[in-house]
């Protein structure tokens, strides 16, 4: 997309429809380029039969886009990116790299790297070290940079937080939820489900691995902790949505999609899961928790279910009881819109137009092949949609998103290709706000993630406006991210990383080049021009003689990039 | 324009701030009647006075911290959930002796964790109120069944009882009853902006209408370094820093980062002073997150004069209250850390000199189920809670206690009891207290109309 498809500023306006059906045809004519995504997966993709094919139309060639614009792209898509992914993609442009990202080798799994580093020593069986290494090795290093971004993402809507795991091996518990979540990322949301339903971690985050039937004698009743947050978070919501992501209004009210029937119901299903420690015997090794766990029939509820308006049959074995549970979630029509807007907001902005949910919605209900539930449709149709690729929106005073802390910090370390000289990457938990990030992967401190969708603060509620990072935003978050980061730049505070400034040093002495540079690659070019101007002026007073007065004046102009409102709204 | 008289000048100046902390231009309606309002309440605020909130995220397990203990009622319990019921004999020492005695010989004991807070109890500087939860209007169990009353919406659901108890209103309200109680006296402070305060994050219970909470972590304020220093050694960084961090902004999630950047700068450096000048000598004896952030707050209050505060709310929490699993382990370990740092903190009032002049009370997400799911318990809504202070009509238990049953009078399901006092209720008497007048707390409370006893016998 280029300037010249810019249409109103505002973002509820209606898509004119010749780019609306452009769009359309564009991702169709695409659906079937990035195919062979083969996961192992439980249960295939639901076919959602044939549907009426939206007219297609060849675009001409665009030309090739601003440079802003594939910043503001890459800024998107990636948890940061280097000078020479800009060039990639100010080459090829944004459609081209996503299907060149979507069919990128998968990276080695986070579950391999800790054996390899050797954190499958007994020492290591209570702890959860190794994690945080493993998580910042791939989130900064992944070269299959669009997976990641949205790992992370899907981390933030089915969320594990490493804290609140129990049990053996909790790093490599949490490591392979990380992989689950990278290895479906451009794969389908139904397996997806089921694979994070059946994992170690998430049966032990949500308290339903030894969930046991009810018990008449001790009047013990099944946990209902995942039915209900499956429900709640994972995958249908509260109250019943329009396909828009709004609530459907009865009367003036929304309607709730459940009832505390429907959890009691769910939970049945979610009895008998247990470690499937088949083959081995105590003290068992990390491999336990990365099988999808297994059922024990002594603890499974096999009488009948009742849930959502579906009935389990009594007697029905628990994997077909599984299925018909998460097929029902699954296809409930409020899932389409209800990931979608989520995804929309950790990828692109805040403040989706119900349109925009929609068209999303749309591609989740059907990829153009039948097939719902692809992810990779979902993500391109997130990324390249008219309203994230609209300059014109995208200087409007509403549109974007605060980015996260954890995103603010990858961005800096993967544009200057950081690297860990002992491949540790021993930066650590970065949860304390008073003194690093106030945020570090799966590291929610509940399944609510770090934020909610709907937070708003005093000033935006007025304007209608949600802006969800900003529930960890704070007076002394802000500052223990400043101080943080003026370190981090600095190679202190994050183990042996290393930031590799090769791209900026030669333009030390050439100010007002080394902060356009800095603009473009941090805020798409959007940092005012007095900020700019006093910036480079800044840099120019600084001294110049030696390596580390060059390096200075770097890290300088970087640092108030990095604090600058144009970095820490991404537009 | 011709000459004003002070209370004139006030109220145009707190207009004013009204509208800059809300980007709002002309001040809307509500916020004239809350600036009226605020002319009211400020009048009268020539003491000091803190409400402090401890919030257990999750779901406290009320039944395991504050144990139905008669006879009767224990062998109910016993009965509903034998695999997680505490053992009598380690109830014994934390029996509490009411001042008036329950009807029907109904009895409480605390957990043994909150074994701390029985001198409380009995020296009368600590009651129990029984049974509380969010609720719109009074509810029965039939009314419940029926439908034909209004609840509060996403019962049993984490985020949403949150909200709904910090706020009166569902999750994504911006402003809580703390906050709005707390902006009423905006005017009698010198730091406006310290009037409440989180020593745990964000709190919807803070935010006022146009107010917002400062959030301090529990060792103190944080100062930016860049500011305070050149950066990478250029003065004219530093200064540019600021600069950025200032700045106001027309996009409005970029005026929100200026917003925090100059509250930060300036709220730090305040309380570094302030606080440099407190001393507070009270052991805190058990180290906990909470006892450290508890102990924060009585630095704070320490700090009152310095900063010139009439009226603060703060608020501070403890998580892991979600005992769906492994509760006999985690449970009594996360009671104890609150029963030794709330009778820290008391002593700390004391010691200060303000015990009558701070309330405290627990809130959390909901109560939970009665009925076990083996090792722990479900989401359930009425729970039991603490309020202490120098200036509560201690040593009681207030509300009714409900039938201790799986399918009983007050249960909708597994011994989820719908509560029989509204956290509004609570709020109220709190807001009372504070020095609220009636149409002050329904203002502010829209819901408290629905209850006939607007407040509950909780203060002297």
């Amino acid at each position: 997309m280029t300037k010249t498809q810019a249409h109103t500023a505002d973002p509820n306006a209606p898509l004119e429809s010749t780019q609306a059906s452009l769009l359309a045809g564009t991702a169709l004519a695409l659906a079937g380029c990035g195919g062979g995504e083969s996961s192992p997966s439980v249960s295939g993709p639901i076919s959602t039969g044939p549907t009426s094919p939206t007219t297609p139309s060849v675009p001409a060639p665009p030309p090739p886009p601003d440079i802003s614009d594939t910043a503001r792209f890459l800024s998107q898509a990636t948890l940061g990116f280097t000078r020479a992914e800009f060039d990639e993609v100010q080459s090829s442009g944004p459609s081209a790299w996503l299907e060149r990202q979507f069919a990128a080798p998968l990276g080695t799994s986070h579950y391999d790297w800790l054996v390899s580093k050797g954190y499958s020593a007994a020492t290591n069986t209570n702890s959860t070290a190794g994690i945080d290494n493993s998580l910042w090795n791939r989130l900064i290093t992944a070269r299959d940079a669009l997976r990641v971004r949205v790992a992370l993402a899907l981390s933030e809507t089915l969320v594990v937080g490493v804290q609140g795991l129990t049990g053996q091996w909790r790093q490599f518990s949490a490591a392979n939820y990380m992989d689950i979540l990278e290895r479906n990322a451009f794969g389908n949301f139904r397996t997806l489900l089921t694979e994070v339903t059946l994992s170690p971690a998430m049966g032990s985050y949500l308290t339903y691995r030894g969930n046991t039937k009810a018990n008449p004698r001790t009047g013990s009743v099944p946990d209902e902790n995942y039915a209900r947050e499956v429900m709640q978070l994972f995958t249908i919501g509260l109250v019943t949505l329009e396909p828009t992501g709004l609530p459907r209004l009865v009367g003036g009210q929304p309607q709730e999609t459940y009832t505390l029937d429907d959890v009691t119901g769910l939970a049945r299903v979610f009895t008998g899961y247990d470690l499937d420690t088949t083959g081995y015997s105590a003290p068992f090794p990390p491999d336990v928790v990365r099988r999808p766990m297994a059922q024990v029939a002594s603890r499974y509820e096999t009488g009948e279910k009742r849930f959502l308006g579906t009935v389990i049959p009594a007697n029905t074995p628990a994997p077909e009881a599984l299925q018909s549970a998460l097929n029902t979630l699954f296809l409930h029509p409020n899932t389409p819109p209800f990931i979608s807007r989520q995804l929309i907001q950790r990828m692109v902005t805040s403040n989706p137009s119900p349109a925009y949910v929609q068209r999303v919605a749309a591609q989740f209900e059907n990829n153009g092949a039948g097939v719902r539930g692809d992810l990779k449709a979902v993500v391109r149709a997130i990324l390249l949609d008219p309203e994230a690729r609209d300059p014109a929106l995208a200087a409007s005073s509403t549109f974007g998103k605060v980015r996260e802390p954890m995103v603010r910090f990858l961005s800096w370390a993967r544009a200057f290709s950081a690297s860990s000289a002992s491949g540790n990457f021993a930066i650590g938990d970065l949860s304390d706000p008073a003194t690093r990030l106030g945020q570090s992967p799966l590291r929610s401190p509940s399944v609510f993630n770090f934020f909610r969708p709907g937070f708003t603060s005093v000033s935006l509620a007025d304007r209608g406006l949600v802006a969800p990072e900003l529930q960890i935003t704070s007076e002394t978050s802000t500052a223990g991210y400043l101080n943080y980061m003026q370190r981090a730049i600095n190679g202190q505070g994050v183990g042996d990383l290393v930031a590799d400034y090769s791209s900026l040093l030669p333009l030390a002495k050439t100010p007002k080049a080394l902060v356009d540079e800095l603009a473009l690659l941090f805020t798409a070019n959007s940092l005012s021009a007095s900020t700019r101007s006093e910036l480079a002026s800044a840099v120019e007073a600084m001294p110049q003689t030696t390596d580390a007065q060059l390096k200075s004046r770097v890290l300088a102009a970087l640092f108030i990039t990095l604090a600058s409102p144009e970095f820490i709204v991404q537009r | 324009m011709g000459s004003t008289t002070p209370q004139q000048h006030e109220r145009r100046a707190f207009l004013q701030r009204l509208s800059a902390l809300s980007l709002l231009g002309p001040a809307a309606p509500w916020a004239l009647q809350l600036s009226a309002m605020s002319e009211a309440a400020a009048a009268t605020a020539t003491d000091y006075k803190a409400l402090v909130c401890v919030f257990l995220y999750g779901g406290n397990d009320h039944a395991n911290t504050i144990v139905p203990f008669d006879t009767a009622s224990y062998g109910a319990l016993q009965q509903i959930r034998p695999n997680l019921i505490l053992s009598r004999d380690a109830l014994l020492p934390s029996q509490l002796a009411p001042a008036t005695a329950l009807p029907g010989q109904r009895a409480y004991a605390l957990a043994p964790g909150l074994e701390p807070l029985v001198p409380l109890f009995q020296a009368k500087e600590m009651s129990v109120v029984l049974n509380i939860g969010t609720l719109i209007e009074p509810t029965t169990k039939a009314q419940y069944q029926a439908k034909s009353v209004r609840l509060p919406p996403k019962l049993f659901s984490h985020n949403d009882q949150q909200a709904f108890w910090q706020t009166s209103a569902t999750e994504g309200s911006p402003s809580g009853w703390g906050g709005r109680m707390g902006e009423l006296f905006l005017n009698a402070q010198s730091n406006a902006n310290l009037t409440a305060i989180s020593v745990s994050g964000q709190a919807a219970f803070l935010s006022g209408r146009t107010m917002r909470a400062y959030q301090i972590a529990a060792s103190g304020p944080t100062a930016i370094t860049g500011v305070g220093s050149p950066v990478f050694g250029s003065a004219q960084g530093s200064a540019l820093l600021k600069s950025v961090l200032t700045q106001n902004q027309s996009h409005a999630l970029m005026q929100e980062w200026v917003t925090t950047g100059q509250r930060s700068l300036d709220l730090n450096d305040r309380l570094s002073s302030a606080l440099a000048g407190v001393n507070l000598t009270t052991p805190f004896p058990i180290a906990s997150n909470i006892s450290d952030q508890l102990k924060m707050v009585a630095r704070l209050i320490a700090a009152r004069d310095a900063l010139g505060l009439k009226r603060q709310v703060f608020f501070v929490s403890i998580g892991g209250f979600d005992t769906h699993d492994s509760q006999a382990t985690t449970h009594p370990a996360l009671i104890a850390q609150v029963g030794y740092s709330l009778a820290a903190f008391h002593q700390a009032m004391k010691d200060l000199g303000v015990s009558q002049q701070v309330t405290t009370f627990t809130a959390s997400d909901f109560g939970r189920t009665l009925a076990s799911n083996n090792d722990g318990s479900d989401h359930g809504w009425g729970s039991t809670h603490l309020v202490l202070g120098g200036a509560v009509r201690g040593g009681e238990y207030i509300g009714t206690p409900p039938t201790i049953a799986v399918n009983g009078p007050d249960d909708v399901g597994s011994g989820r009891f719908i509560p029989t006092l509204s956290v509004d209720q609570l709020a109220a008497s709190l807001g009372q207290w504070f020095g609220l007048s009636t149409s002050e707390q329904q203002v502010l409370l829209p819901n408290l109309a629905n209850f006939s006893q607007r407040t509950l016998p909780l203060f002297r």
